[in-house]
């Protein structure tokens, strides 16, 4: 009877599954704890396993596995040799305290051996169950599960990453479960099997499941539905921070170089600042893109020191109002330079405190006595700037040219920047004349062609991707960073100057000083921001805030001749053209991305994106649809059954027909005994229906199963009982 | 003339005069067919010894009847050697035993010593005196007869030899109209008396041959398997079924597949069989006997738990 049990080379597959399986296992634990010498572990599980499968004798094996754990802890805790009275005596001793730290509760005191030979005789315990579960109950189903449910928990709150692990656990499981299956399956049926028959089962299992893992690891999957936790989890308790990993936490960073990835919002404050409005408060510019986010070229030229009080000149003339505006800035993190607003002026803090500007990256760091120097308040005098709408108008195209080499490293942009990229810039500004109508058409760009705004399920580029190719073109979905890179993108692709601004938006307001005439704003790591600066020829810098949602601008002077409604006037019949010229752009790319497959399938999850609820209820349906025709088989199968049936002529067809024709009558609810006999049912079945065609039926299936002469019963004599009776169980 | 119709001719004998006992005629035959033995229980004037006359009239067979009582001796079963002064040699003088069909009435009345003689007899079809072996002729058929209510005096017989009986039969009361059929038809004389033999001998060893040729499927060797083997783990069971049991279940299916002109055995035969294979090979714990349970009762709910195979095993 236990014919698979014995047969060794179909155990040994098992086994070899099994270790792997618990590899996995050990892998994380191993990972989580800092435990180092997997490899003997491993060695340790390998060798508990090949002597379960040997079934060697319980003594030599124990006596093997305790051999094993006392050279490990020699080996790995000690000098000595293995065979020495120093090793025996280390491991009495150390015996001793922990017994002694057992008793007294105290668990501090085990010491790390101890907690080894704890590990070990875990390890030893999970194997023997696993032997149990192989060998005797021919059932893995429960530490299966169990496993994926270890493996996905440990993924999603702790650092471990499951990705490939999991793959590894499913491809294995299945196997595993599949060869146990079928190892029950011909011990229920008493079927001894040699291993070459045996090869017939277990090469389609594998390549079955092969087959499936494959698919799955090409099939599109879907995003997570809720971020990662981990970085919550780890911010919490204090370890580490945002690093290289696909999610960060939002507030202000040094490190520009990789942008993407979501983020989780986190309002720890970063200042309060009392202004008579919202300011952007802005720290640096980057100037280098590298398709993958900003980096700062080499300093050009030196950085400009001033003092307390200084008037200090920044690349944004003061505005011209009469009074210039104060600002003052209570710190609540520490940062090793200023915010400052646009228009800035002058600087005042308590000490000897030194400003060096650095027109690089515009960065304006306090110094004291040399070092930097992280303020507690700032003080700064500022008159916002303005710019003259009639001075906008002439900043023409040509006017570009002429510009300094200065302005070059504003234009750089990748040679690998796909060419898609500059021919929506050119689209864009199609209609546009001067570069300040360019860089307002590049700026609203994004609010009229359905972007979206989100910090999460944001994706970060691929090796091959260009960061701002994918958010304009694939994701159409991202934050600050995605919209205003994308801006300085498209306008350097028109040979516009521009640079990419880091700070922090106006954040909000929590109280107002009347007496004063001003506004307490209170900015978190939440309004962490960045935006764009571009130059308009003959004008200068000039800020712009192409992020959907924020109201960042340059204030504009509308000092035309003309009335003032004629800026609204030049740009209404410029919509509509704009609309359609989208249109077309969206069915060209989807024509041109029809024909490969990843468009397909972005389609596809596009559609069942938009269509959620249609495509839940339709799945809902079917899933109803599904189980009520399962339920009601009963009424329908037989639809199908007689025209099948009645078909077929091969030597099986009777006896196939007729276990049908038993199932069909346990649906109708007359239901066999597992003891009942097929001839005692018939007559049952017979009485209950006033027929006699069970019986007659029931005799030839007799002569054919027990009597072993299926060739004496003729399939065609009996079909019209059996489809009578068939169709009596559907009425 | 196919060998159900021979048999129901032998069976239609009997029941003229055994009435209402069809089902203890099939079983004897069933018994006799695959040369097994009978063990009959009831109590007395039921009609044991009448059944087994007729059985041994219809078909032409030697009957004789053995009455055991607590002073039988083994030699007044088997047969002894005698000294013979005229020949001055020991000539043996066959016992009851050396006959085809015997009726060994009351078998628990006698002393296990005589009794492990007959079994010995019925076990190995023949009997060894004085270091002879003689064969038993055939066809050679015993039904035993206990008495269940009368212990006093008894010496049950132990396990091992209640094993060689195939079948347990009980014969039961009549109903009231079978009861006075009886009565009508004894009034003038014993009809007994007026049956005659409607097969040969010849044909009842052919009949015997056939039954061994009945096929008995994979599917049902399991069944039987399964079943003798749930005899082994109920709870209630002290000793179950043993495989000597599982071949009588075998051989009796084989016999009434033929009695009922099949030549292979159905699930349906082994199920009606059992009841009588295995009723006496079944030892109950006390908790049983407490608890009110008999064998009989213990088989059949072995036979609703049990599986019916209704597939051909697969690789067939």
């Amino acid at each position: 009877m236990n014919s698979i049990r014995k047969n060794k080379a179909f155990m040994a597959i098992l086994y070899i599954l099994v270790f792997l399986l618990l590899a996995e296992w050990l892998t994380p634990v191993i990972t989580l704890t800092d435990t180092g010498h997997k490899t003997l572990f491993l060695v340790f599980i390998g060798i508990s396993l090949l002597m379960a499968f040997l079934q060697v004798h319980w003594a030599i094996s124990a006596g093997v596995k305790i051999l094993f754990i006392m050279w490990f802890l020699i080996n790995v805790y000690t000098e000595t040799a293995f065979f020495s009275f120093e090793a025996l005596g280390f491991i009495l001793s150390d015996l001793r305290i922990n017994v002694e730290a057992l008793f007294s509760q105290d668990w501090a005191q085990t010491t790390d051996i101890f907690r080894t030979v704890l590990f070990f005789s875990l390890l030893w315990m999970a194997v023997y169950l696993i032997h149990y579960w192989v060998s005797f109950r021919l059932s893995i189903f429960l530490f299966y599960i169990l496993t994926v449910i270890f493996i996905a928990v440990l993924d999603t709150f702790s650092p471990y990453n499951g990705d490939t692990a999991i793959v590894r656990i499913m491809v294995v499981g299945l196997m595993l479960a599949g060869l146990l299956h079928l190892a029950r399956w011909l011990e229920g049926h008493r079927i001894n099997e040699t291993i070459e028959r045996l090869a017939g089962f277990i090469i389609p299992l594998f390549l079955m499941v092969a087959v499936s893992t494959a698919l799955a690891l090409y099939l599109p999957k879907a995003g997570p539905l809720w971020p990662d936790p981990v970085p919550y989890i780890t911010s919490f308790s204090g370890e580490g921070g945002p690093g290289p990993a696909s999610v960060g936490r939002i507030g202000y960073g040094v490190d520009d170089s990789e942008l993407g990835g979501s983020f989780l919002g986190d309002d720890t404050p970063a200042f309060r600042a009392e202004v008579e409005d919202g300011q952007y408060w802005k720290v640096e510019t980057k100037d280098v893109y590298t398709t993958k986010g900003w980096e700062l070229s080499e300093p050009g030229a030196d950085p400009v020191l001033y003092s307390n009080g200084d008037l200090i000149e920044t690349e944004f003339e003061p505005g011209a109002e009469d009074e210039s505006l104060n600002a003052v800035l209570e710190m609540e993190q520490d940062f090793p330079f200023v915010l400052y607003p646009y228009g800035i002026e002058s600087i005042q803090m308590e000490g000897e405190i030194r400003y060096s500007y650095s027109p690089v990256d515009q960065k304006i760091e306090p110094l004291l006595s040399g070092a930097p120097y992280e303020p507690d308040a700032v003080e700064i005098q500022f008159n916002q700037p303005t710019y003259s709408l009639t001075d906008l108008r002439e900043t023409t195209v040509d006017k570009l040219a002429e510009l300094p080499p200065e302005f070059d490293r504003y234009k750089q942009l990748p040679d690998e920047l796909p060419q898609r990229v500059r021919d929506l810039a050119e689209e864009i500004t199609m209609n546009s004349e001067t570069v300040y109508d360019k860089a307002r058409a590049v700026e609203d760009y994004f609010e009229r062609n359905d972007f979206e705004y989100s910090l999460t399920n944001i994706p970060v580029p691929e090796e091959d991707e260009d960061y701002v190719d994918q958010f304009l073109f694939e994701t159409k979905r991202g934050y600050c960073d995605n919209f205003s890179t994308s801006m300085v993108v498209l306008l350097r692709s028109l040979d516009i100057p521009a640079r990419w601004v880091k700070g922090f938006n106006e954040g909000v307001q929590v109280d107002s000083d009347k007496e004063r005439e001003t506004e307490i704003y209170e900015v978190t790591n939440n309004n962490a921001h960045s935006w764009v600066e571009a130059y308009m020829p003959g004008v200068g810098w000039m800020l712009f805030e192409p992020t959907i949602g924020f109201t960042g601008s340059s204030e504009i002077d509308f000092d035309l001749d003309i009335e003032s409604s004629d800026p609204e006037e030049q740009e209404l019949p410029e919509r509509p053209q704009q609309l359609e010229l989208e249109e077309e752009e969206d069915a060209a790319a989807a024509a041109s991305e029809g024909s490969n497959g990843p468009g397909l399938w972005e389609r596809i999850s596009e559609f069942v994106s938009e269509h959620k609820g249609a495509v839940f209820l339709g799945a809902a349906a079917s899933v109803f649809l599904a189980v009520l025709l399962f339920l009601k088989r009963q009424r329908w199968l037989p639809k199908i059954l007689v025209p099948y049936y009645r078909r077929r002529n091969g030597k099986q067809t009777f006896e196939k027909a007729y276990i049908r024709l038993l199932k069909q009558l346990d649906l109708y609810g007359i239901k066999r005994e597992d003891g009942q006999t097929l001839m005692s049912y018939a007559r049952y079945i017979d009485s209950f229906f006033g027929t006699k065609e069970m019986t007659r039926l029931t005799a030839s299936y007799e002569q054919s199963v027990y009597g072993g002469r299926p060739e004496s019963v003729e399939w065609r004599e009996l079909k019209e009982s059996w489809e009578n009776l068939i169709n009596r169980t559907s009425s | 003339m196919n060998p159900k119709d021979q048999l129901n001719k032998v069976i239609d004998n009997i029941e003229k005069v055994i009435i209402g006992k069809r089902d203890i005629a099939e079983l004897s035959m069933v018994a006799m067919l695959s040369h097994g033995h009978v063990l009959l229980e009831d109590v007395p004037g039921v009609g044991k010894t009448m059944l087994v006359r007729a059985l041994a009239k219809s078909v032409g067979a030697d009957f004789k009847r053995i009455q055991f009582t607590p002073d039988l001796l083994p030699s007044d079963v088997v047969g002894v050697s005698i000294y013979n002064p005229k020949d001055m040699e020991f000539n043996f003088r066959p016992g009851p035993i050396m006959g085809n069909i015997i009726l060994a009435d009351e078998i628990n009345r006698t002393s296990p010593k005589t009794q492990s003689s007959l079994l010995e007899a019925m076990e190995e079809a023949s009997v060894t005196i004085d270091g002879v072996t003689m064969q038993i002729p055939k066809p050679f058929f015993v039904m035993a007869t206990q008495n269940p209510i009368e212990y006093e005096g008894t010496y049950p017989l132990p396990e091992a030899q209640l094993d060689r009986f195939l079948l347990k039969i009980k014969m039961g009361y009549p109903t009231s109209k079978e009861e006075m059929e009886v009565l009508n038809r004894s009034q003038l004389s014993m009809p007994i008396e007026d049956l005659q033999s409607v097969i040969s001998l010849e044909e009842l060893l052919e009949l015997q041959r056939e039954a061994k040729n009945i096929k008995v499927d994979e599917t049902i060797r399991s069944y039987i398997v399964d079943l003798a083997r749930q005899t082994r783990n109920d709870p209630y069971v002290y000793l179950g079924v043993s495989p000597r049991g599982s071949i009588a279940l075998m051989k009796s299916a084989q016999a009434y597949a033929l009695l009922k002109g099949r030549d292979f055995v159905t699930p349906d035969d082994v199920q009606y069989l059992a009841k009588f294979v295995f009723g006496h090979r079944i030892m109950l714990r006390s908790e049983a006997r407490y608890d009110g349970i008999s064998a009989e009762e213990i088989t059949e709910r072995i036979l609703t738990k049990t599986k019916v195979p209704v597939q051909r095993l697969v690789g067939q």
